[in-house]
């Protein structure tokens, strides 16, 4: 029988800061599957998401003396730096030249279109945002999917910083309701 | 903005998500550190954020397991090798050649452990550093904000003079006539038992009006609750967590010009 143990996030932490590695082993064995998950909506080839789920783990065991508790739970934190690993990975060279069969969009708008038809029954994050309304949709996927910043789709879409700003926000108030009716 | 419209105005989502500009992020933080209600509102979105992750759960591929145990294990011990180079048994004939390869070694390991603690030091003065950055960077906000806020024409001051000290003022309410937005600068106030709180009231028509409660700390300003007008602004000393009206001593109070 496998002995089951469980720590406290704060223990948890402590352990990982004095670098134990059984402490590594639970973090990986309880998180790795809702960060797969995290990192599969970004990009579906499994393939390159466990190359990034790989290095995802790397990062948080080196810099786990960064984490600031004050600023947040430690799975928002992990989430964060799962989602920057696999934008940078979708926007990475080797990538992109790996997916040339994808049409280059001509129309900016059509880049906030998901890469992928995902199935009926899903319901990660990707399939509520796509449920959202035409440009809610689009700065969501835009900002969040595909990691461009204010200042860039500000750029893109030609409508001022302000409005980037407010209308990521209201998306997120709509994205937020879904949630909350599930 | 009050504190509630604040928490319902998206910023929490686009702040978990990553996906708020460093300048949303950081007055978010700072927001979160003056207001445990923010804190709570955010934490709460967090775990529905977790849990709707845990519910979209993948398997991961069972390979990385292994290699990622594997990484961890080489990187959690640098200076072993020493030790083991070190007791195997030299060859007699080159006995002269195994000693210089075993010194070789134990430089080069001996080496490497320098390294190894000299590159952990930086990596935390970096962290400090970092950190130091970051509360500065919070504080020159926090300086913009209030600069932002007593230059708007649009802002009357009122100074509220001590009941006991007349030398200087005990406070500056400022007050934005179009939001409405009330901020209190304290300059001379003294610390409080734990107990007790100051509470700053807005007078409107003699009737006092509950505009929050406060400590007298080392913040460079708060931000208090709104009013659409007010005769005069007051202060009080009443016990921590006060609720309906003023019931303790008059400390400090102003009339608007």
């Amino acid at each position: 029988m496998k002995q089951e143990i469980t720590y406290s996030e704060s223990e948890l932490i402590e352990k990982l800061i004095l670098r134990e590695q059984e402490a590594f082993t639970y973090l990986y064995d309880h998180y790795a599957p809702a960060l797969t998950g995290i990192i599969q909506q970004i990009i579906p080839d499994t393939e390159t998401a466990a190359d990034v789920l790989q290095q995802v783990f790397l990062n948080i065991w080196r810099k786990i003396g960064s984490y600031d508790a004050g600023k947040g739970r430690l799975f928002t934190w992990m989430l964060n730096i799962a989602r920057n690993a696999a934008i940078d990975m979708v926007r990475s060279k080797s990538w992109r030249e790996n997916q040339q069969n994808q049409p280059i969009p001509e129309d900016v708008y059509n880049l906030g279109k998901p890469v992928f038809q995902p199935d009926p029954d899903d319901t990660g994050l990707r399939k509520m945002v796509s449920q959202l309304k035409d440009d809610y949709n689009t700065l969501v996927e835009l900002s969040y999917f595909q990691g461009y910043t204010h200042e860039e789709l500000s750029k893109m879409l030609n409508i001022p910083l302000g409005t980037v700003k407010t209308r990521i926000r209201s998306a997120l108030i709509q994205l937020r309701k879904i949630l909350d009716k599930r | 903005m009050n504190l509630q419209e604040y928490i319902s105005s998206g910023i929490i989502e686009s702040y978990c998500l990553g996906i708020a500009s460093p300048e949303e992020a950081a007055t978010f933080e700072e927001m979160c550190r003056l207001y445990p209600e923010l804190a709570a509102a955010r934490n709460e979105f967090e775990l529905q954020l977790e849990n709707h992750a845990f519910e979209q759960s993948a398997t991961p591929d069972p390979a990385i397991r292994e290699s990622l145990l594997a990484a961890i294990a080489e990187e959690s011990v640098p200076a072993t090798p020493v030790v083991t180079m070190a007791a195997t048994k030299p060859v007699k004939k080159f006995s002269w050649l195994a000693a210089a390869s075993v010194i070789a070694l134990i430089a080069v390991s001996a080496l490497a452990v320098t390294f190894y603690q000299k590159n952990k030091k930086l990596e935390k003065s970096t962290v400090a550093l970092q950190a130091q950055l970051d509360s500065t960077r919070l504080q020159m906000e926090e300086l913009a904000r209030q600069q932002s806020m007593i230059s708007n024409p649009n802002t009357a001051v009122v100074s509220l003079v001590s009941t006991e000290t007349t030398a200087k003022p005990a406070a500056n309410v400022y007050w934005d006539s179009t939001s409405t937005d009330v901020y209190l600068v304290v300059r001379n106030l003294p610390e409080l038992p734990t107990e007790k709180q100051y509470q700053l009231w807005a007078l409107i028509n003699k009737q006092p009006v509950d505009l929050g409660l406060f400590d007298a700390g080392n913040r460079i300003i708060l931000k208090m609750k709104n009013t659409q007008k007010a005769d005069a602004f007051a202060i009080t000393i009443e016990k921590r967590g006060n609720t309906g009206g003023p019931k303790g001593t008059l400390s400090a109070s102003g009339k608007m010009l």
